[in-house]
């Protein structure tokens, strides 16, 4: 009796919050359809050269963490980045169909004869989302704000050639000049990465010392209406760990070949996953229109796709690189300790030792162990994604344990009765390679190399820390023997400068030299610079192919395998391009909602 | 009462300030820091991570940091959030509230749910009920929450009945109130019932045994022979007894959910401090992972305060102060 007493009203309660909250929910209804505001089209809108669609549509994407401020100075990560430039412009762009540079707020450039000076033309009639006329005075406030020291950002060492900051001069209301210390033809391309600021916006804080205060999570939730920009949305609301709702930027300066201003898709929704995983779920469910999907998922997803009209494309190798790599920094700590023993010290600087280890290490397993089958053998330090600029012509090294012990013999190195190898003064051959933790292919790849490694007699020893101690580790410390890490690749070559030159931060194998210590490195340090002064694009390319050739003959990294990348894409969307690197969805403002297949 | 509710609050501050010198010394000790991913990254320039490692005082020794921070501290201002430039009070404000509302309703329901079930099985004691009850009471508390979680994610995917994550869908803000509320309503069934079910277990196993005691006692047999109706003894006058050590426990529940809501948050995708702190952790976002342990231990005291305050209130032989 009693149980019947306490329990029926509360299950009753208990269903009627339940169906309440279903029918509530079931009755949430669409996003209605965008009022779009009218007005003038800029004098020199650009027109889109793709095919005319319709307005509407909302897209929705998925990002596993969130902008962490929307102030291109303060901006130091991919997705704050990626956030900005869907609301701010930079003068130039990458196209990465045509895998070049094009105009963005500038209309046209022209390049002195003595390649120091760039006079750029700005695009005229553009407004900002407030209705603000855009001028050169806001591109000259961009750049005298970047290089104030009061406020220190990125750009100010990316915008500083030969030691000299690129000077800059505004010569009338849409023309501004830039003259650099040096010939630098990656000019173009880093010009563009600075999303360009409204004066009239920021002027009082930029006097008061306050410019990095602006524009931060706050603003973006309080008062997104303050983010005013020339790109082709503006921010309507930002839900801290949640998402961010953009709406079209009603003075956008692109146009279709029908005079409709761009973008056609109503509003862009990007959601915040916290989980690699839970993007591909909601993927698959058909909750959100695009994801990339990592090689291993491929299949699983694939099954999905009839039911959400979803396809799952190839975009073949994905851009980033993947290495080991030993020691080679003479010298000693602090301490008085050398970093490398010096006896393993002359392994590591030995080519020929580096090139037996990746000649023992069987790749070609690997990708069929741990991806399936859909990864490919990487053999230059820039990935065969960037077509333009990697030289698939380079030195390979193919699994091949007889040629790994040839070489190994042809400098000294002999196998004693117990079938370890042993170097000419009989020291036995070990080492002990340092991985980050938490990737969970990153143990399979090493224990396929300390297994091939065994098969020439050397004793590998593995481990793990965590990615802050490693990076500590390999680029502050120099205390350890091996390594592995990546690094994800830009389109343009100057970009990896940090790696290539032998002074840079990231010239893993022995950063920050003062002189380059071999022949090779210098031969390098040459290269880059030579690319950097040449402006023809085929001379700068033939440059960045003997670079790689010297990388891969040289192989201060030794290249792992590069797993293609698959991205899944909801059909009804049109007009879309899928570029070899970079974001599917770069052309956002030209996608449009097709008709239901 | 209220000089008993300020000695509380007196005894907090060495207590942060412990606290407050343990984090630091441990940031310190932990490896790398919140550089770490800048310098990995090939395209940004030397310069400005030295810029920055000047700003950030890494280069300090940890309690060349202390003094700064607490210099602050006194003087009202918690520090600016590395990762996000933002006062990280300002910061913690933003997640504070879904965090609450999250806590109080998995409370709401573990009590909800705990103190009838709890009734149920001592006065049905050894009975089908009793023993499906406590096999569900042991099973619940064995199970590691995230895992719970996990298993609520696939739950919500496989069925579609219920959203996968997050506080509301992406229509929210095209909605009408009522559609709002039944959005956001909708949106926390699964993390509540995630988050409350250790609860749940533990407190069922609590009430039933402070049951089971007072149903023997004295008082009972001299209610029953009174002629009291059975029900009117059992809710009125044992249940009546037999809450207070659920009162109690209850203090500890805030700062025990705090800290389950950092997995749950995570794994369910819930924009809450659980994230929040999460992320600081990771990048070691140093002034806000001592905000958040701060706040963290002020949430705990105050639970266990206003525990012992429910506690005077509901049981007259207990007084805070001798008089």
């Amino acid at each position: 009796m009693l149980l019947k007493v306490i329990s029926y009203p509360y299950l009753a309660h208990l269903f009627t919050a339940f169906f309440l909250i279903f029918f509530l929910v079931s009755c949430k209804g669409d996003i209605p359809p965008l009022e779009r505001e009218e007005h003038d089209l800029p004098q020199d809108a650009e027109v889109s050269s793709t095919e005319p669609g319709n307005y509407g549509g909302v897209l929705v994407t998925a990002e596993s963490q969130q902008p962490r401020t929307f102030n291109p100075l303060v901006a130091e990560d991919a997705y704050s980045s990626e956030a900005i430039g869907r609301f701010l412009n930079g003068l130039t762009t990458y196209h990465p169909i045509k895998e070049k540079v094009v105009p963005e707020l500038a209309r046209s450039w022209e390049i002195s004869k003595d390649k120091r000076t760039i006079t750029m033309e700005l695009r005229r009639g553009v407004r900002w989302s407030d209705g603000e006329p855009f001028t050169a005075d806001d591109v000259i406030f961009t750049f005298k704000a970047l290089f104030d020291q009061r406020y220190p950002n990125r750009y100010m060492g990316q915008y500083t050639i030969a030691g000299e900051p690129i000077e800059f001069e505004k010569l009338d209301r849409y023309t501004v000049r830039f003259t650099t210390a040096r010939p630098y033809s990656p000019f173009l391309y880093v010009i563009g990465f600075i999303g360009i600021l409204p004066r009239h916006v920021h002027l009082e804080a930029y006097e008061q010392g306050e410019l990095l205060q602006q524009w931060s999570v706050r603003t973006a939730m309080h008062s997104p209406e303050e983010f005013v920009g020339t790109g082709p949305f503006r921010v309507r609301s930002f839900r801290p760990g949640q998402r961010i709702v953009y709406e079209p930027n009603p003075h956008y300066w692109r146009v279709d070949s029908q005079g409709q201003r761009l973008p056609y898709v109503d509003y862009l929704i990007t959601r915040y996953v916290q989980d690699r995983n839970t993007e591909t779920v909601l993927f698959a469910s058909g909750q959100i229109d695009i994801a990339s999907i990592t090689p291993g998922d491929v299949v699983g997803v694939r099954k999905n796709a009839p039911l959400h009209d979803y396809t799952v494309h190839h975009r073949g190798p994905a851009t980033g690189i993947r290495f080991l790599w030993f020691n080679q920094k003479p010298g000693e700590s602090e301490a008085g300790k050398p970093f490398v023993e010096p006896h393993k010290l002359e392994w590591f600087t030995s080519r020929k030792f580096r090139q037996a280890i990746l000649h023992g290490l069987d790749r070609e397993g690997l990708i069929q162990s741990v991806y399936f089958g859909r990864a490919e053998l990487l053999h230059s330090i820039i990935s065969p994604a960037n077509e333009r600029w990697h030289n698939p012509d380079v030195p390979r090294y193919p699994y091949d344990p007889d040629r790994a012990l040839e070489l190994l013999r042809e400098e000294g190195f002999e196998l004693d009765g117990n079938g370890d190898l042993v170097d000419s003064k009989g020291n036995q051959v070990s080492f002990q390679v340092y991985a980050s933790e938490g990737d969970d292919i990153t143990p399979q790849i090493l224990s396929t190399f300390r297994e091939n490694m065994r098969d020439l007699g050397i004793r590998v020893r593995i481990r793990y820390l965590d990615f802050g101690t490693l990076v500590a580790r390999v680029s502050r410390h120099f205390e350890y023997e091996g390594a592995m890490m990546g690094f994800t690749g830009g389109a343009d070559p100057s970009g990896g400068r940090a790696i290539y030159l032998s002074s840079g931060r990231l010239h893993l194998w022995n950063p920050e030299q003062e002189e380059p210590q071999t022949d090779w490195e210098a031969r390098i340090d040459e290269l880059v610079y030579a690319s950097e002064e040449t402006f023809d694009l085929e001379e700068r390319v033939g440059y960045v192919h003997q670079m790689q050739e010297v990388f891969s003959e040289e192989l201060p990294l030794l290249y792992l395998v590069t797993p293609h990348a698959y991205v899944g894409l909801k059909d009804r969307w049109e007009n879309v391009r899928i570029p070899a690197m970079g974001s599917v969805i770069w052309n956002i403002d030209e996608l449009y909602l097709g008709q239901e297949k | 009462m209220l000089s008993f509710i300020a000695r509380r609050f007196l005894t907090m501050i060495p207590l942060l300030l412990g606290i407050s010198v343990l984090v630091f010394i441990l940031m310190a000790i932990a490896p790398g820091d919140f550089l770490d991913v800048a310098r990995t990254q090939e395209d940004i320039p030397a310069e400005y991570i030295e810029r920055m490692e000047e700003e950030f005082a890494l280069g300090e020794p940890w309690h060349t940091r202390y003094f700064i921070w607490l210099g602050n501290v006194v003087q009202g201002n918690l520090g600016e959030s590395w990762i996000y430039r933002v006062p990280v009070t300002e910061l913690l404000w933003q997640r504070i509230p879904a965090t609450l509302v999250l806590s109080a309703l998995s409370i709401m329901f573990a009590l909800c749910v705990a103190i009838p079930m709890g009734v149920l099985a001592a006065i049905y004691k050894d009975s089908i009920f009793d023993r499906v009850s406590s096999m569900f009471a042991y099973a619940a508390l064995s199970i590691p929450e995230f895992f719970l979680a996990l298993l609520a994610v696939m739950f919500a995917a496989q069925t579609g009945w219920f959203p996968t994550g997050g506080l509301s869908s992406v229509e929210h803000e095209f909605m009408s109130f009522w559609g709002r509320m039944a959005d956001y309503a909708h949106h926390l069934v699964l993390p509540t019932i995630v988050l409350g079910m250790g609860s749940v277990a533990s407190y069922m196993r609590i009430m039933r045994a402070n049951f089971l005691d007072y149903i023997r006692s004295d008082f009972v047999t001299t209610a029953r022979a009174k002629g009291v109706a059975e029900g009117r003894v059992m809710f009125v006058h044992v249940l009546r007894n037999a809450i207070n050590p659920l009162v109690s426990a209850s203090g500890f529940i805030l700062a025990t959910l705090l800290s389950g809501s950092i997995l749950v948050e995570n794994v369910m995708n819930y924009p809450g401090l659980g994230q929040l702190i999460f992320e600081a952790l990771m990048r070691q976002d140093e002034f806000v992972v001592v905000a958040a342990v701060m706040m963290g231990c002020v949430m705990l005291m105050l639970g266990n305060l206003i525990a012992d305050l429910l506690l005077a209130w509901s049981d007259p032989r207990i007084r805070l102060e001798k008089n």
